[in-house]
């Protein structure tokens, strides 16, 4: 392990930064993150300590500073390499890892693999790249940022697609079925803030990480009513674009469909939306109003002392996350924001920590990264409950064969009880809404 | 087709006028622009039912001219601080009261603002074709501050259009607050208005959310959409101007 701690300590405390170079030369694409661009010396640097280890037959991939910098390598397809820094402590590897990921895969879904992978003209891949910048700033500033509307979403971490729970679903479904049917597509979704609301079969059975930049795609800020957006699947459709079609059915309200050459959007917009749509634009709201408080149906009552939770089936790759009421007095008051801020400290630490096995076999990881847990490393069996306690919140996880609940409590729960508060919470939050 | 004078058509200023508060106030909401999805539209009172008449509009121009910028400050969203391209077409949607000067009725433009990024038009042959789909008018930019863009103008508009069209052709030049670093005069907007008989307005500049800013773009849009359709109206088959979406409940 080095350190490079004079180019850390350029950046702003809270900031990542992320560099992009192609892999066998190691020019420069791009950085993104900082407001202040890391010095030509430094990047070289960074490029020349990976092409070293490269040249004596180890791959370094990730090194940290004593003073919680990290730096992160990695290179996609022998093409391009992606390099993660952060001069924060609170930025864990894992973040960085999947920083890197989202980052790769935005770059294939928005011009396709075989620009990036067989790169011909360097000066124009550059060029190309521009048009990644605005999915990857979105992405860099989740989980730090204090825009509203992505409050709570975690699928950029979790690469579970973030979904939210409706108490009558099934009519909103059939519309669906029936409009994707319309635009000549079986990929649909519904999104109601940010989050997936309902989606047809074949939607679901897209790749995690690809519903969760789609649905970052698709996220049109209010008063933005439809797009047309070429896309590329970074694992169903790597080389061929197809068209992402949204529309804001209400402000918060968006439809999706996946299509190939036909039809036009004009086509979908004046012809199928209303025709679709207007019968349930009630249930929309009712929906709209109701994910205001909660991702969380009505009927699913949560203990006053519950501060947050994030619920993951494993199985189907989906995510739940949802603030408590919170309203006891035992605890230093704890804005949203920050509630949804250490939901993600205490996934990461319980995830890296203890459920390591989570990781889907399929992300392409180094081993060198897998013998990093110093915990499970001397253990043979796996962990199914873990907790920590901090002196703004007590954290319980919970770890059974189909799900994984994160729950954060007010510190006036008794620790002794976080464990069945943490069950109970699992048992109820699963029957009342079948997730 | 020749250009209408402002004011020959619909009341010119109607926003300042009282008689329009309560037709604005149906496109605000907490002193902002409110923002509309595609099942909501303004509704007035039964003694002050509005049609709404809807046309299509494209933005067309260079990357970076301000298409996107362009927009968000007609339909009143947040401006972008620093530039993104667009990755493909984003249309938004405008609701603007006007009132006929000589009928005295009063009407609901909806203009639908079709912007799409121009790497993505560069990159996809189906765009240029989708965003030309049905539109009723064409709004072609330069900036200010980029004389290329400005040069590049008549070989765009006879590029994508041609003479025999059923279009309404506006030219916006953006960027017009950075005038210091202006590359475009005065004497060069004149002469290409003469030429081309093809009225040039002028945006830029924060906005302060008030009206004033947009009306002048927004009348001539409609106030010549509106001949358009006359025009065209009595040539051929009798129809109602513009298209008269469904009736949609807010
Ligand atoms: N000062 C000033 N800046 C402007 C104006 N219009 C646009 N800009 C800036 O110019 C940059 C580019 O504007 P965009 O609207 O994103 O450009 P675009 O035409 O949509 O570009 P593409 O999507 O790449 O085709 C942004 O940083 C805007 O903030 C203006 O009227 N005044
Ligand atoms: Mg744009």
């Amino acid at each position: 392990m080095f350190s490079i701690p004079s180019s850390l300590g350029m950046l702003h405390s809270q900031s990542v930064q992320l560099l992009c170079l192609t892999a066998s030369s190691g020019v420069p694409l791009f950085c993104r993150g900082s407001t202040k661009q890391l010095p030509f010396s430094i990047i070289g640097s960074l490029n020349g300590v990976h092409m070293f280890g490269t040249g004596h037959d180890a791959a370094l991939s990730c090194c940290e500073t004593e003073r919680g910098g990290r730096v992160l390598w990695r290179v996609f397809h022998d093409s391009l390499m992606l390099i993660g820094i952060s001069s924060n402590a609170d930025v864990s590897e894992l973040h960085l890892r999947r920083l890197l990921e989202n980052a790769w895969n935005c770059m294939v879904l928005v011009l396709g693999l075989d620009e990036l992978a067989n790169t011909r003209n360097v000066e124009r891949l550059k060029r190309e790249l521009r048009s990644c910048y605005r999915l990857i700033d979105m992405l860099l500033e989740r989980g730090m940022d204090d825009r509203d509307g992505d409050r709570g979403l975690m699928g950029d971490l979790t690469h579970c697609a973030d979904c939210i729970l409706f108490p009558q679903a099934d009519l909103l479904q059939e519309t669906l079925d029936a409009f994707t049917r319309a635009a000549e597509s079986e990929f649909g979704c519904l999104l109601v803030r940010g989050r997936l609301a309902v989606a047809t079969e074949k939607w679901w059975r897209l790749a995690p990480q690809e519903l969760v930049l789609l649905s970052a795609l698709a996220n049109l800020p209010p008063g933005k009513t439809s797009c047309d957006c070429p896309v590329f699947l970074p694992q169903g459709s790597p080389n061929v674009a197809l068209r992402l079609l949204c529309f804001q059915l209400l402000p918060g309200a968006i439809a999706c469909v996946l299509c190939g050459p036909r039809p036009s959007l004009y086509h979908v917009e004046n012809e199928q939306v209303c025709r679709f749509w207007s019968p349930v634009v009630e249930n929309l709201r009712s929906c709209l109003d109701q994910a205001k408080r909660s991702a969380l149906s009505p009927s699913v009552g949560l203990r006053r002392d519950v501060l947050a939770l994030l619920l993951i089936n494993r199985e189907s790759r989906r995510s739940v996350e949802s603030l408590g009421h919170a309203c006891s007095k035992a605890t230093p008051l704890l804005s949203p924001a920050r509630r949804w801020e250490l939901l993600r400290l205490f996934y990461t630490f319980a995830a890296t920590r203890y459920f390591s096995s989570e990781e889907s076999p399929s992300s392409e990881r180094p081993t060198a990264e897998l013998l990093h847990e110093e915990f499970s490393a001397g253990f043979t069996h796996l962990p199914v409950h873990c907790y920590l306690v901090t002196d703004e919140c007590k954290c319980y996880a919970v770890q059974t064969p189909q799900h994984q609940l994160f729950l954060l409590t007010d510190l006036s729960v008794p620790t002794f009880a976080l464990r069945s508060v943490a069950t109970h919470t699992l048992d109820a939050v699963t029957t009342a809404t079948g997730f | 087709m020749a250009y209408i004078a402002a004011g020959s058509i619909m009341v010119s200023d109607w926003h300042r006028s009282p008689e329009s508060r309560e037709f604005f106030s149906k496109i605000l909401h907490n002193k902002k622009r409110r923002k509309f999805g595609l099942l909501e539209a303004p509704v007035m009172p039964p003694h002050l039912k509005a049609d709404i008449v809807r046309y299509k509009v494209f933005l067309s121009g260079k990357s970076g001219v301000g298409k996107t910028a362009l927009a968000a400050r007609l339909a009143g969203l947040d401006m972008p601080k620093i530039h993104y391209e667009t990755t493909g077409m984003e249309t938004c949607g405008v609701f603007w009261p006007v009132k006929l000067r000589e009928s005295g009725r009063m009407l609901f433009f909806h203009f639908q603002l079709w912007d799409c990024g121009e790497s993505a038009m560069r990159r996809f042959d189906h765009m240029l074709p989708s965003c030309k789909e049905h539109v009723d008018a064409i709004l072609f930019l330069f900036s200010f501050t980029d004389r290329g863009s400005f040069e590049d103008l008549s070989n765009q508009m006879s590029r994508i259009t041609e003479p025999s069209d059923r279009l309404v052709r506006l030219v916006v030049g953006t960027k017009f607050d950075l005038f210091m670093h202006t590359d475009v005069t005065e004497s060069d907007i004149t002469r290409f208005e003469e030429v081309w008989g093809v009225p040039v307005f002028r945006v830029g500049g924060d906005v302060s959310g008030g009206f004033g800013e947009i009306s002048l773009l927004l009348n001539a849009l409609a106030e010549n959409l509106w001949h358009q359709d006359c025009m065209h109206a009595s040539t051929s088959v009798p129809s109602y101007p513009g298209h008269i979406g469904p009736e949609i409940i807010v």
